[in-house]
């Protein structure tokens, strides 16, 4: 257990020490702030009844940000060791392949958390700024961060996978935004097809329909245990993928 | 003596090829042991086998009575294993990354920072604790590499080539450290450099093309393939007198002699006794000046080059 705390802190140490965080929280941070003027916008028009978090949640640039954001944050995670060859001192190391691969995963995450963080002044703008008899709702706020972490940490399991594939980064960041890419377009099935079977199985996959739900406040179970059991998988799959070089 | 490494009929094969084929060994507890062979005979990937990155094709290896692969975890707190490229992490400091790397190996947190600071004194690092390991020449990663391999006072001590780039002071403070390590410690370490392991270890395994040739001390391989001596004498006298006594020496069995400036160099071959002061004797009896008597050692290079040869000619 001590050993994955050193590991995980190491995971979350690199990616601070490493340029592209930097560009990518700001690539980020820049694209939410545009959300955010247009979410002000709407305020500022005087619109009623609208779920505002949708602006910040449900919108094309969050999507365009977390489908190309994942791969690149977790393209290095074992591309970059296997490259350099760090790899070998990680797995001579008295830690087990399970702890190595949850360390870099949670790592990950906590930077997806750490990227996100600074957005929480946007709640607290909002507070601010609205009047007291009609100040912003708190439960669809909480549920669409709550939704925004629950898709994050399946798709960085994913990346985690396809980082794990390959010593190239570069290789791993297009199948992990090709993977991404094809689970949230496929989503869309949920709102094209004329047959009701295929609506309602697409539905249960379907990321736009679920952070929809989850930026007007409702959190259902079965996105919930979708993306849990979806990360979960993953990051079985990628435990396997790295043991798999002790089965040659 | 306890054995810390055995390994038995180990075979690692690749795809199309055999880099390791039937190979037994055994080191003793305290034992330095060298690993001698040409490029691409097997050395590492046997060194990694037992560091247990990579598994074995079949045949078994324990490390301290725990086999690499069943008992991975148990094998790896024991060893301390440096890779043949040096790996580091550039983007970390020399402090953080040699107390990452030994509370990764379980060193507690109240030991780590003391132990950090032995082992960097040990190899030399003291004055670069807060430099970047990436900005660092590579003679100092090597050394990072080696700090970063003994932090955690392993019992075994695998080092894959560890004085590969560094320039010949360093090479010096690297050897020292390895004899200092010596008696506590068991350390195996391969090089393709020969007179490295005839200053560092007590043992050396030499192979090629993933077989062991040949496993003796340095001293007494040199006895086993050399048969006879060869010894030089520099002496001025009357040429065909002095080839003639020679020949009367015991054991003698070929005598050539060439001009050096105006002095006659002798080549005495002659069997394993060894005939210098009779030679010195013959000298004295007959007037001859002597101005040089020696043994020629035949090097360990020579010893590899036979024992490689003679592996490639029976293939």
């Amino acid at each position: 257990m001590s050993a994955f705390f050193t590991l995980w802190r190491r995971e979350l140490a690199a990616y601070f020490l490493s340029p592209i965080a930097y560009v990518m929280m700001m690539f980020f941070l820049v694209i939410m702030g545009f959300s955010f003027w247009l979410l002000a916008n709407v305020l500022a028009q005087g619109v009623e009844g609208v779920p505002l978090m949708r602006e910040l949640f449900d919108s094309f640039f969050f999507w365009i940000t977390t489908l190309t954001l994942v791969p690149v944050l977790t393209m290095r995670l074992f591309a970059e060791e296997k490259r350099s060859g760090t790899i070998e001192m990680l797995m001579t190391a008295p830690v087990s392949d399970t702890a190595v691969v949850l360390a870099k995963y949670f790592g990950a995450v906590a930077f997806y958390v750490a990227i996100w963080a600074p957005t929480v002044l946007y709640v607290l703008i909002l507070r601010w700024f609205s009047p007291m008899s009609a100040p912003p709702d708190l439960g669809p706020i909480a549920s669409s961060y709550f939704g925004a972490l629950l898709i994050g940490s399946f798709y960085l399991a994913i990346g985690l996978f396809c980082s794990a594939m390959t010593r190239n980064q570069i290789v791993a960041a297009i199948v992990c935004f090709a993977l991404l890419s094809v689970l949230f377009f496929g989503g869309f099935i949920a709102f094209i097809s004329r047959v009701d079977t295929v609506r309602e199985v697409a539905n249960y996959f379907c990321s736009l329909a679920h952070m929809r739900e989850f930026a007007r406040g409702a959190v259902d179970t079965r996105p919930v245990v979708f993306y849990l059991s979806g990360a979960a998988l993953m990051l079985f799959a990628t435990v396997k993928l790295v043991e798999a070089r002790k089965w040659k | 003596m306890e054995n810390m490494i055995e390994v038995k009929n180990l075979t690692k094969r690749f795809a199309g090829c055999r880099a390791v084929d039937d190979v037994s060994f055994t080191v003793g507890k305290g034992e330095v042991v060298g690993f001698l062979g040409p490029n691409g005979a097997g050395k590492s990937t046997t060194m990694r086998i037992l560091a247990c990155y990579l598994p074995a094709s079949s045949g078994e290896a324990k490390v301290a009575g725990f086999d690499v692969f069943r008992h991975s975890l148990e094998v790896r707190r024991r060893i301390g294993y440096l890779p043949e490229s040096t790996p580091l992490y550039p983007e970390m400091r020399v402090d953080e990354y040699l107390s990452y790397r030994a509370a990764l190996k379980g060193v507690g947190s109240r030991r780590r920072r003391p132990r950090v600071n032995e082992v960097k004194e040990l190899c030399g690092l003291t004055d670069v604790g807060r430099r970047i390991v990436g900005q660092l020449s590579k003679g100092y990663r090597q050394r990072v590499g080696m700090a970063d391999a003994l932090v955690h006072d392993p019992e075994l001590i695998i080092l894959d080539e560890p004085t590969i780039g560094l320039d010949p002071n360093q090479i010096r403070q690297v050897r020292e450290v390895i004899r200092n390590l010596a008696p506590k410690h068991t350390v195996l370490l391969s090089t393709h450099i020969l007179p490295e392991v005839e200053v560092t270890c007590q043992r050396v395994l030499i192979i090629n093309r993933g077989r062991i040739v040949a496993s003796d001390s340095p001293d007494r391989l040199r006895t086993r393939l050399q048969g006879g001596r060869e010894i030089v004498a520099e002496l001025r006298g009357a040429k065909g007198d002095v080839a003639q006594e020679l020949y009367q020496l015991p054991g003698v069995t070929r005598v050539t002699a060439e001009a050096v400036e105006d002095w006659t160099r002798f080549r005495i071959e002659c069997g394993t006794e060894d005939i210098r002061p009779l030679v010195f004797a013959a000298a004295a009896r007959s007037g001859w000046t002597l101005r040089e008597l020696r043994q020629e050692k035949q090097s360990l290079e020579d010893i590899f080059a036979a024992l490689t040869r003679v592996e490639q000619e029976s293939k």
